[in-house]
């Protein structure tokens, strides 16, 4: 299993000198098994290199599946500019959680309508099929096989594990920790205030979601999380749905995960201080005694679980 | 007025560092007027930049206005909308102002951007400052914080793009990105709208070759570019929303293509750069 980074930011695109290092693209994650199924995860900026790749590498038509975590901008503005997609023969299969008042093909058909885009869905001449997933979805892509979990992000937000030979990589992007607010559907406009108790219903789910998300990342060979957020941003901003890099230590720790990718940086983090939020984080683990290999996720890393 | 320039690429961002120099941000041009108002030439991913620019001043405390003016609204001009952050301030007032059919259709289509399956604002009426939203007509000239606009649709594809007279105390500036003219050149309409302006910051996504491959995308090459600005007798040209694939050198090349066919036409007086991400100019 081959895992390779092509966008690694969170919201929206930042080119510039600052990025340079690390990355600009948004959310987009490319995992191949050893007899080449190809699995995506979000279709962020960094999907149009993907298509270029693909289209110059792959000999006959591409198969590609996509899964998507939620469909804010950041996780799908860049299939409409991902090149397979305008090709006969080729498929893509995309995945996400099954909503009941919108479906799956209707949103990613808006995101390419008049006046927003040239080229409208119908115009797409690849092979291109929904699937619409049920929450703690169970299925498997050719050798591939795939679980997933609800994570804690407005509007609802999807976890996905996927296990080939014999190694397993779990994507968790994007979520809040599972402590100080539950997001719906509901726009959350002010933050809760200072001290605020969450109702029993809702600390209820949130118990039972966080369960949900160790059990997907136990024994994982790689977890890529959503580290948005750093101590200070989280202090002002809990109610946007992001989580911190200790959050992900410690669900990785009780998990047993083998190795953490800091993943989703914020827009306006700089390549050094991405440099010190790894170094900070693998500092305190050694501290705490946690054993688990930490990296920052940036554009172009390939990591193979068989060498972690 | 000052320009300057916060986003100068065409259809989707491109980082990476084959673009650090001119800049891999989508469109976006800021102008400030003779008066000090601001003017907000659409609203690509650098507009982020250009909202976090004015947190100093009063748009910073919730009294700041501006006005936006969108050539339409495909993504590339649009997408940083939601990312500029005055508008989330309460007490900054903002008037938008693009082409569509009504004022509430204009509305609509910025609407669809903040709709809650893509953006957990969920709609415009949670983003905190006044918003105004107007739809304009071709041709006929309004006031938009103390200058004289006048818009006119130019062909783009299978839709159009409004192209963007600014008029400011004797001075003129032109606004024309993604304009892909028929075979035959620019409509007498287009030319006479860019008519002897300081400035002209005009579309020039591709070499001759490119635009001839994606004709249909209905974009100019830095050779349209030249000829709408020697046709209109401008007096200096600023190349404008590079493809996407397009590295630094790439952008170089098509600069100094331009002011070869610039020598050649005779038109040795007009001066001509390629926009710059972070540059600010003077009309």
């Amino acid at each position: 299993m081959k895992v390779k980074f092509w966008g690694v930011r969170g919201s929206l695109p930042v080119p510039g000198r600052k990025t340079e290092r690390y990355g600009g693209n948004t959310s987009c994650v490319e995992v191949r098994s050893a007899s080449g199924t190809r699995v995506v995860v979000d279709a962020g900026t960094g999907i149009r290199k993907l298509g270029k790749e693909i289209a110059a590498d792959d000999a006959g038509p591409s198969e590609v599946h996509l899964l998507i975590s939620h469909t804010h901008w950041d996780h799908i503005q860049g299939l409409p500019f991902f090149s397979p997609l305008y090709q006969k023969g080729n498929k893509l299969q995309v995945y996400a959680r099954k909503r009941d008042d919108l479906h799956l093909r209707a949103v990613f058909a808006s995101q390419t309508d008049d006046p927003y885009f040239p080229i409208p869905f119908e115009e797409a001449k690849a092979d291109v099929a929904f699937s619409e997933l049920s929450d703690n979805a169970k299925f498997e892509i050719s050798d591939v096989k795939v679980t997933s979990a609800r994570l804690n992000h407005p509007y609802v937000a999807t976890a996905y594990r996927l296990s080939v030979d014999g190694k397993s990589v779990v994507y968790v992007s994007d979520t809040a920790p599972f402590s100080d607010i539950l997001f719906e559907d509901q726009f959350v406009a002010q933050p809760p205030g200072p001290g605020a108790e969450l109702p029993a219903a809702d600390k209820k789910k949130l118990a039972k979601m966080r369960e949900g998300v160790v059990r997907l990342c136990e024994g994982a060979d790689l977890v890529v999380y959503d580290t948005m957020f750093t101590p200070e941003d989280y202090k002002k901003q809990p109610h946007f749905g992001h989580s911190r890099p200790s959050d992900a230590v410690q669900i990785c720790h009780e998990a047993g995960a083998k190795q953490l990718v800091l993943f989703h940086h914020a827009p306006e983090r700089a390549d050094a201080e991405i440099d010190a939020i790894l170094a900070e984080t693998r500092a305190a683990t050694k501290r705490d005694g946690v054993k688990l290999d930490v990296v920052a996720a940036y554009e172009g890393l390939e990591l193979d679980p068989e060498n972690v | 007025m000052e320009l300057t320039f916060w986003g100068v690429r065409g259809s989707i961002p491109a980082p990476g560092p084959g673009t650090v120099r001119f800049g891999g941000n989508t469109s976006c041009v800021s102008l400030r007027t003779s008066g000090g108002k601001l003017v907000v030439l659409d609203c690509g991913t650098g507009a982020r930049n250009l909202g976090n620019s004015l947190l100093g001043g009063p748009f910073g405390k919730g009294g700041g206005e501006a006005s936006i003016l969108l050539s339409h609204a495909h993504w590339d001009h649009i997408q940083g909308f939601p990312f500029f952050v005055p508008l989330y301030i309460q007490g900054n007032t903002f008037h938008i102002y693009g082409g569509a059919k009504s004022s509430p259709m204009l509305e609509g289509i910025l609407e669809g951007q903040m709709a809650p399956q893509y953006f957990p604002v969920q709609t415009l009426k949670n983003m905190g400052a006044s918003i105004e939203i107007v739809a304009i007509k071709d041709g006929e000239p309004f006031s938009v914080e103390g200058c004289t606009v006048t818009a006119r649709t130019n062909p783009h594809g299978r839709s159009g793009a409004l192209a963007f007279r600014v008029e400011d105390a004797g001075r003129v500036l032109v606004y024309a990105s993604d304009a892909g003219y028929a075979a035959a050149g620019a409509p007498a309409e287009s030319i006479a709208l860019y008519r002897g302006a300081d400035v002209l910051v005009h579309d020039s996504t591709y070499t001759p070759d490119d635009r001839k491959r994606y004709l249909e995308r209905g974009f100019s090459s830095v050779d349209d570019a030249v000829a709408v600005a020697v046709a209109a007798k401008v007096k200096r040209l600023v190349l404008f929303h590079y493809d996407q694939d397009y590295t630094d050198a790439d952008v170089d090349a098509l600069v100094a293509r331009a002011r070869r066919l610039l020598d050649d036409a005779g038109a040795t007086s007009i001066e001509v750069s390629g926009a710059v991400e972070g540059e600010t100019l003077s009309v």
